[in-house]
């Protein structure tokens, strides 16, 4: 049997970025959850995983000052991918992430094509989901974290700003959790494993690569890109090791299971708890 | 050409020389602020911190536009008792809860339900009377309240939060459900906010989920390529 070519889409850096979001951000669900339900007998006994409502807090504090600094420097390597030379190119051009007048009309033939009206749009490296779920964390995560630092350090925020704006900060920090979290757990991670063209897991973000099938079917208009710039030969990477995929299969599910938990529970026991 | 990996170096030099420069900036001193600010602002900054305006103690400024004052009138259809029901504003009294029948026998929360449901008493379990006081407790705006916000920061917010501030105090403990019509007449600002995230919490999912199943579907009545 010939081998399936694989075509190379994240680098090793893009995956540790990604790993690393996914550690501290269920860190962060299981640690602020424990809080914020913490009225509920559920709330209780996801504080005693940690050692109490203390040490949860704790960790919560400390996990966040580190996501700060992941974002920090994942946002200077950002700045170091574009290419200075040719700015526009770089920055609007088919391999950008941001998004363009062009997302707009994939997304209305996309629903055009979901009731068999049209054909699929003609997606690019980067479809317009996966531009909004990348970009989705340069809004979550700073609103999370200025309003997290602002509860470290009630007394010092209250010099710069008036006390009334930790109610505020509150708010904010849960709603904009409950958003993150529900939007993770649903939408991102029925994309990531369970519609059909990506069931059992998709794998690209784990392996870093691409079956060149896979592509040709999901991304048309990259593929020919690809194909014209001669890269279909010089981007071709190695197919993962077994016992690589075997871990990024056991984390992959372990994270799913852990997310339907949180939500699932954190659903059941809603009613007792108030944003604010 | 540009090299493989693609990384270019320049905004990591400024970026690292900016932040450089920062650390080099000589800390703000707390007199400073002090010495170079006009006499005006000066004696507003020493009132708001002490209380203090010379001799007289001063209460703090209206903070903002945003939040009112939360001690409205609040008569019930039936008083507690008759003579109860003659006092209008409890909060000027040395003893609020003067003239209800039976009040020793009366626990806070079977009237102040609605008090025992914010972060002070959920998260940090604290009781009511280890910031209202032992018996009688004072309205909040009688004189020589601890609650008084003339000195509610360093009497009752710095027992906890060391360091605590008028503004500091300005954090609304029992602040009105954030999606309430008291919130939009009281707290416009926590109102707003609420009712911007909820949008925005059902804006976002209202259109991802469906987008999301619609592609399951979809994706499975997909001819396969011959
Ligand atoms: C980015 C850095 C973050 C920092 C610095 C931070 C910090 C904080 C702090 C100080 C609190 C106050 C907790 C308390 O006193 O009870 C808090 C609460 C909370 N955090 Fe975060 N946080 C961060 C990120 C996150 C993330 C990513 C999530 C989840 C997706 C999250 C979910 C929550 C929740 C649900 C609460 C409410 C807890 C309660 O009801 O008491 N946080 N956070």
């Amino acid at each position: 049997m010939m081998q399936t070519v694989r075509i190379k889409r994240f680098n090793i850096l893009d995956r540790i970025f990604h790993v690393f979001l996914i550690l501290t951000f269920l860190t962060q669900t299981a640690t602020g959850f424990s809080r914020l339900f913490l009225p509920t007998a559920w709330g209780k006994s996801l504080n005693a995983v940690f050692g109490g409502y203390d040490t949860s807090i704790l960790i919560h504090k400390w996990v966040g000052i580190l996501m700060i600094c992941g974002f920090i420097f994942h946002t200077l390597y950002l700045l170091t991918r574009i290419d200075y030379n040719h700015l526009w190119v770089s920055l609007f051009g088919p391999d950008s992430l941001i998004p363009t007048v062009q997302d707009a009309k994939h997304l209305w033939q996309r629903i055009l094509w979901f009731f068999g009206i049209g054909p699929q749009p003609g997606i690019g490296r980067w479809a317009y989901w996966e531009k909004f779920d990348y970009w989705a964390v340069y809004w979550g995560l700073p609103l999370l974290a200025i309003t997290g630092v602002m509860l470290m350090y009630p007394v010092i925020a209250s010099r710069y700003v008036p006390g009334w704006t930790l109610n505020i900060a509150v708010l904010l920090h849960r709603a904009e959790a409950i958003l993150a979290v529900s939007y993770i757990f649903i939408v991102h991670f029925f994309v990531g494993h369970l519609r059909p063209s990506s069931f059992p897991m998709n794998e690209a973000m784990f392996a870093g690569s691409v079956p060149v099938e896979e592509l040709e079917e999901e991304k048309p208009v990259w593929f020919a890109q690809l194909k014209a710039e001669g890269k279909l030969e010089t981007e071709k990477a190695n197919p993962p090791s077994l016992l690589y995929k075997i871990v990024y299969f056991i984390f992959g599910y372990a994270a799913l299971g852990f997310g339907v938990y949180l939500l699932v529970n954190g659903v059941i026991n809603s009613q007792y708890i108030t944003l604010h | 050409m540009r090299n493989m990996i693609g990384i270019n170096r320049m905004p990591i030099w400024i970026i690292s020389l900016a932040l450089f420069a920062f650390f080099l900036l000589p800390a703000r001193s707390y007199g400073q602020g002090e010495e170079v600010t006009s006499y005006i602002n000066r004696y507003k900054q020493n009132e708001v911190s002490t209380g203090y305006y010379e001799e007289y103690e001063m209460r703090p400024g209206n903070e903002s536009p945003l939040v009112k004052t939360f001690h409205r009138v609040d008569r019930k259809p039936f008083a507690y008792s008759s003579t109860a029901a003659s006092i209008r504003n409890r909060s000027l009294l040395a003893d609020s809860h003067r003239g209800i029948k039976f009040y020793d026998n009366r626990r806070c929360e079977e009237c102040h339900i609605n008090e025992t449901q914010d972060i002070h008493t959920t998260r940090a379990n604290l009781t009511c009377r280890q910031c209202h006081g032992p018996e009688p407790i004072a309205g909040i705006d009688h004189y020589y309240s601890p609650m008084n916000p003339i000195r509610r920061h360093a009497y009752v917010c710095a027992k906890c939060h060391q360091g605590a501030g008028a503004s500091f105090a300005g954090y609304v403990i029992h602040e009105p459900p954030a999606g309430s019509s008291a919130a939009r007449a009281d707290f416009p600002a926590l109102y707003y906010s609420y009712w911007f995230m909820m949008a925005l919490l059902a804006g976002t999912l209202a259109f991802f989920i469906p987008h999301t199943i619609l592609t399951g579907v979809r994706e499975m009545f997909k001819r396969k390529k011959g």
